[in-house]
């Protein structure tokens, strides 16, 4: 089987800020996110820093059209291609894959492999 | 509206050996062209009998499912044998895909039919359709 390097795309989730760029960029509408806010007190600060932590990422795979648009527009790297396709399924809700399956997908192509990279790993355009 | 039909290529599955597998296609979008790979590579060979009893029929929809398109894709499977199993291939079978919001788009052929198995992909790859199609016959009786 030939392989490609684009052939799903995982999630980091400690590289997410919950910034939601990717949800509002997705053409397909297909990414969910669910996040909330806490305070971290630091000694010595002012006041509270806001932080936003990650409740919920998910993909749905039925409704993808691999563009890859999230991973460009990601400011964080928190998404990334990887060479494996998504299995099929029996019922579309096993095709909405959450944080941990995400995270779980194979490891990221490596620098070369990927076509949205430069030689150096850097974004193209 | 004037009735479509879909004429339905008729192949069978060289990775299935010892089942007469039947595998017709509705081709209605691009994710046809991924299907057409497949036969070019010798994954799928045209099949020129009649089906006969035995066979196991697969109703594969590769492609955009439009309101137009529906009721010719129902008939395909009515023309079938009972028991012929569905195969949605692509993000437009499975929900619509880029035009889920399009108001002439079913958001997938499961609007109409039961589906068995969602291959996904925009569009999936030939290999992971032949993959499918003989996991389906082999996961239980079709």
């Amino acid at each position: 089987m030939s392989e490609v390097s684009h052939a799903a795309i995982a999630l980091v989730p400690a590289s997410c800020t919950s910034c939601l760029i990717c949800v509002r960029e997705c053409p397909a509408w297909c990414i969910e996110l669910d996040s909330h806010v806490e305070q971290v007190s630091e000694p010595g600060a002012r006041r509270p820093r806001s932080v936003s932590v990650l409740d919920r990422f998910a993909i749905d795979y039925a409704l993808c059209m691999y563009c890859g648009i999230c991973v460009d527009v990601c400011p964080f790297d928190a998404l990334h291609w990887v060479g494996a396709p998504v299995e099929p399924a029996g019922t579309r809700g096993d095709l909405v894959l959450g944080t941990d399956e995400l995270a779980g997908l194979a490891a990221p192509t490596a620098p070369g492999e990927d076509w949205t990279r430069d030689e150096r790993g850097g974004a193209r355009g | 509206m004037a009735e479509v039909d879909v004429p339905p290529r008729v192949f069978r599955l060289p990775s299935a050996p010892g089942t007469r597998v039947v595998v017709a296609s509705a081709g209605l979008a691009c994710c046809a062209m991924e299907v057409e790979s497949a036969v070019r590579r010798g994954l799928l060979v045209a099949h020129t009998g009649s089906i006969e009893p035995g066979d196991r029929c697969l109703l594969l929809v590769a492609g955009t499912v439009t309101e137009a398109l529906g009721p010719a894709v129902r008939r395909l499977l009515v023309d079938l044998p009972a028991g012929t199993r569905v195969v949605s291939f692509g993000a437009c079978a499975a929900s619509g895909g880029p035009y889920w919001d399009a108001p002439t788009v079913l958001s997938g052929v499961d609007q109409l039919v039961e589906v068995d198995r969602y291959v996904p992909g925009c569009p999936p790859r030939p290999d992971d359709l032949v993959a499918a199609l003989a996991d389906l016959v082999g996961s239980g009786a079709a």
